[in-house]
């Protein structure tokens, strides 16, 4: 049972309402079902933590479908037109007058950062995730005239609104085989748990969860799961970048970097947090208008890092836990995950098993932390749980010897990789020139790949993408910084290492859920790897298009690929 | 116009009477806000298209502008009376009052038929109208705004008079006034909308869904299709509408037990509501005598057209069916069958409570004109919505809390505010 919004929002008992009529959306869904299992789950061994899902109220469907037929806006949405025009178009429409009372109350009341979060009919349906496809809005809400909030609200549920209808979720739809006219989108508006230090306001601790891994370390299980932590906001684990990998099993085993140095390159360095200072360039069409991206030494005067990193003495080239002594930090959660000062880890594997059992099915679970300093408080520390999705795990039953791995066929092997299963459909191979490849231009090797991605796209043909780094980063030294739109006709993605772009194996969260959902498989070549690519048969295939730094090529006959999810070894046989 | 031997000043001191008793108001009060403060009567010569002169004879109240400048419509009709004008006025005092907004009330109009005039003599009509009274009108004094038969495209002519003879622009002088020259998005559809959103709180108070209603309305104006449209948007069920037939010179009902299409409506009405009868029966429309409207067999009734509408004569053919009616127009109930109404245990929502979304509107378009700084729609109609919402919860309190009708509590709470002004300012 969900209560009608009656115009308050922190004040009511009820922490989720609703505006208008129609569906909440997958997102809110959830939210609200996850909402009743934590009041009835018994999370008392964790007296000190506040356990909650952050208030939110739902504008439901119907307010979207009016918002769209009052304004005339499909033609354009569905149109080919520009991101930009679109996102504009829907600026300049109005919002059903049904909520607008509604809206303005909630705003004159409520003067927090707030997240507008998209909730679609489709997104986190258990096939198709639609992670990170649609916009969230994150408004400082912090101005003292409540029109101003008022209209930077409004501003970002149009956002939320179109970003139903830009390229990313487009090409989403054609690579998911969904109608996009089937697509209806509600909003959360939500509180978005943090706290403000000056100009900035952001969560101590935020991270992702899986109950499976496709990419167990350190001789785990997949069963075992696996959780990202992070600092500031959780848009730094969602997009790729870096952050604290670890086996909730064993929180103490360190993922596995060559030296300290490597540590102090490869764990997070900058963190996102909301702006609460001076207002940034009017931009309602750029999610992070109202965001900041700082290094994480900015947080010093904080004093917010001291229960999460540990310090590097550069002398002794060793690190010590928290922040009592200067040097560089490095945010590797050691003083929650080694010394347990606040026990996040064993909430966290409590959480997702309530989850596992409750959706009966692995899930991901995203989620924000604050920790007071105020020991008097009954419960200084709060965990709030935002997304909770179920994932998807293919069971099909697949083997692969070693063997097989090296044999005369083979054109690419890895006992590294994601997915399970067999295929014979692909013929097109495209792939980075490693002679023209230059960490510095990714950027511009991610537009090539878009291009041809849209050509194989709109012909239906899949294929193989093979380049160098992490894929989906959002930082690009540290690999190509494609989005999802870009390669969404890919079927199987090679991650293959350079002496000059040797990178752990990791995804951003959205990224990888993306992949796993629509069962594309994933080879991690490490230099180290057995088993090298055939680039000579894969450069004397018939070369379709040729850029500056990337190649279209076209075997005449279909490629045979196994993956065994079991051993994680993979094969791709001419 | 009903009943020629009605007087809606009458009327409206009737009213203002019954609430000062209660208020145990001192004589002077009494007879200050008894009164429009000012009170103007001219004449407006026009040349007519055929070459003829003709004189119109116009007016324009200014009640009381103890709160803050004037405000009230400008009406043009055949049937225009000063006693109209005069109630007007007060009625709008009393409204800007329980809106809370900074303003006081007036009221204007012509004795013209606008369906009998082209727009070339309609022009004329409404810069002599400025030139008659442009001393005592303004963006600081006096600010009119359209009404019965009156528009946007009036409202510019005369800002332009306005602005010629003060050698200025200042659009701040009028409101109402086309979107784009000084006009506010949201304003065609405050007054309307204003009406459903009284409806939309009292079905919360009766614990009612609007999608499990059905309404009857009076008028097929400016109100009635804004509050139709939006009264249809949020489920319920339009299933009667009545309007005025210039040509027949009588009103008729327009019945579709199933709910009339508005917009199919709209299609085959002209600028003043008027919906032609024949394609009506065409698409389906029962045509009925122009009472009738009153007595469906519906949850909420909105008579959104003249004052006098509902009398002794006719309460009692309300159907038993009926919970609320929001008066769209002003003065639409005598105050005889406001008694009636009350022991038929009706929510009734007064005429200056219900109807106040056009004022506010309007204020807010002043506001944007002083400024000239123009807000979204969005914007204008959240605050509409905040505004009335908070002006019928409140009168809902007080009416609750001292066990009184809505209409006395209304009253009661505008006629406070104004008096506690007129002695802030020791004018009594």
């Amino acid at each position: 049972m969900i209560n009608e919004f009656n115009r308050t929002f922190f004040d009511d008992e009820q922490k989720i309402s609703f505006i208008g009529e129609g569906e909440l959306g997958g997102k809110a869904s959830s939210l609200k079902f996850f909402d009743d299992i934590l009041k009835e789950s018994d999370f008392t061994e964790f007296d000190e933590i506040q356990i909650d899902i952050p208030t939110f109220t739902v504008l439901r469907t119907d307010v979207f479908d009016d918002f769209m037929t009052q304004n005339d806006l499909y033609d354009i949405a569905y149109s080919d037109s520009s991101d930009d025009e679109i996102a504009l178009a829907f600026q300049n429409a109005s919002l059903p007058f049904s909520v607008l009372g509604d809206l303005r109350e909630l705003i004159s009341k409520v003067n927090v950062p707030l997240a507008i979060r998209s909730s679609s009919m489709l997104e986190d349906a258990k096939y198709k995730p639609f992670a990170g496809i649609y916009g969230t809005k994150m408004i400082p809400n912090n101005q003292f005239d409540s029109d101003t909030r008022f209209t930077k609200m409004v501003e970002g549920i149009k956002y939320v609104y179109a970003s139903t209808f830009l390229k990313d979720a487009k090409e989403y739809f054609t690579a998911s085989g969904l109608d996009i006219r089937t697509e209806k989108m509600a909003v959360i508006i939500q509180e978005i748990i943090g706290n403000r230090y000056g100009d900035k306001f952001y969560p101590n601790l935020s991270g992702v969860g899986k109950s499976y891994n496709y990419y167990p370390i350190n001789d785990t299980l997949p069963e075992d799961g696996v959780i990202n932590l992070g600092f500031g906001l959780g848009k730094t684990i969602v997009d790729g970048g870096f952050s604290w990998i670890y086996c909730p099993k064993c929180p103490n085993k360190k993922p596995p970097f060559g030296s300290v140095t490597d540590m102090l390159k490869l764990t997070q360095t900058e963190f996102w947090s909301v702006n609460m200072g001076e207002p940034s360039a009017y931009d309602p069409i750029k999610e992070t208008e109202y965001m900041l991206k700082e290094n994480i030494h900015s947080a010093e005067e904080d004093n917010t890092l001291q229960n999460l990193a540990s310090t590097y003495d550069h002398a002794t080239e060793r690190l010590t836990m928290g922040t009592g002594r200067d040097g560089a930090r490095v945010l590797n959660f050691a003083p929650l995950l080694s010394l347990e000062l606040i026990p996040v880890n064993d909430l966290l594997k409590s959480l997702m098993k309530v989850c596992e059992e409750k959706m009966n099915s692995p899930v991901e679970i995203e989620f924000a932390m604050t920790f007071s300093q105020d020991s008097s408080l009954e419960k200084p520390y709060r965990f709030g749980l935002l997304q909770v999705r179920p994932m998807v795990v293919n069971d099909t039953d697949v083997s692969l010897e070693r063997s097989e791995l090296s044999s005369e066929d083979t054109v690419i092997a890895s006992e590294h990789v994601l997915g399970n299963g067999t295929s014979s459909n692909i013929q097109d191979i495209v792939f980075v020139k490693h002679e023209t490849f230059d960490p510095a231009n990714t950027k511009l090797i991610a537009k090539e790949i878009a291009e041809i991605n849209t050509k194989l796209l709109s012909e239906k043909k899949p294929y193989i993408l093979i380049g160098y780094g992490r894929w989906g980063s959002s930082d690009h030294w540290l690999g190509i910084p494609v989005t999802w739109s870009q390669i969404s006709g890919a079927s199987i993605i090679v991650e293959a290492s350079l002496e000059n772009m040797n990178i752990e194996f990791s995804q951003g969260s959205h990224f990888f859920h993306n992949l796993t959902s629509f069962k594309i498989q994933y080879f991690y070549l490490p230099l180290s790897n057995d088993f090298p690519i055939d680039w000579d048969w894969i450069r004397s295939l018939e070369h379709i298009t040729d850029l500056e730094f990337v190649s279209h090529v076209k075997y005449d006959k279909t490629l045979k690929t196994i993956v065994d999810g079991k051993s994680r070894s993979g094969v791709i046989k001419k | 116009m009903g009943d020629k031997s009605f007087n809606a000043f009458e009327m409206a001191q009737q009213q203002f009477d019954n609430a000062a008793d209660m208020l145990e108001l001192d004589e002077v009060t009494r007879e200050l806000l008894r009164n429009p403060m000012k009170e103007f009567h001219f004449s407006i010569p026009v040349t007519m298209d055929d070459g003829r002169k003709k004189v119109f004879r116009g007016f324009r109240c200014m009640h009381n502008d103890a709160r803050g400048p004037a405000k009230g419509g400008i009406r043009f009709h055949p049937q225009e009376t000063i006693d109209i004008v005069r109630a007007l006025s007060m009625l709008m005092t009393w409204k800007t009052s329980v809106a809370d907004i900074p303003l006081g009330g007036g009221n204007g109009g012509v004795i013209c038929d606008p369906h009998n005039l082209s727009n070339r003599e309609q022009e004329q009509i409404c810069r002599g109208w400025v030139r008659q009274i442009y001393k005592n009108v303004g963006p600081f004094t006096d600010i009119p705004a359209p009404d019965v038969m009156t528009n946007p495209q009036h409202m510019l002519w005369m800002l332009d008079e306005y602005e010629v003879m003060s050698g200025k622009k200042q659009p701040g002088f009028i409101t109402g006034k086309p979107v784009g020259m000084g006009g506010s998005l949201g304003r065609m559809e405050s007054a309307g909308y204003g009406v459903i959103i009284n409806i939309r709180e009292a079905l919360k108070k009766l614990s009612l869904k609007a999608n499990a209603t059905s309404m009857s309305i009076q008028g097929f104006g400016n109100v009635s299709q804004y509050a139709i449209e939006l009264y249809i948007q949020m489920g319920g069920k339009v299933i009667c509408v009545s309007c005025w037939d210039q040509k027949d010179e009588k009103s008729y009902s327009f019945k579709k037990e199933n709910g009339i299409d508005l917009k199919e409506l709209k299609n085959i009405s002209d600028q003043f509501g008027g919906i032609d009868k024949s394609k009506a029966e065409e698409l389906g429309y029962e045509v009925l005598d122009g009472n009738e409207w009153l007595v469906q067999e519906v949850d909420i009734l909105i008579p959104a057209a003249m004052e006098n509408q509902i009398t002794e004569d006719n309460v009692e053919k309300i159907s038993s069916r009926v919970k609320i009616i929001a008066e769209g127009a002003h003065g639409p109930t005598t105050p005889e069958a406001d008694k009636i109404i009350e022991s038929k245990e009706i929510f009734l929502i007064p005429d200056f409570l219900a109807n106040a979304g056009g004022v506010i509107c309007s204020y807010f378009e002043q506001v944007q004109c002083n400024m000239n700084y123009f807000w979204t729609k969005d914007e204008v109609l959240g605050k509409l919505d905040q505004k009335m919402t908070f002006a019928f919860n409140s009168v809902y309190q007080f009416s609750n809390k001292n066990n009184m009708s809505m209409r006395v509590s209304a009253n009661i709470m505008a006629i406070e505010k104004v008096v506690d002004a007129c002695k802030g300012r020791g004018w009594v």
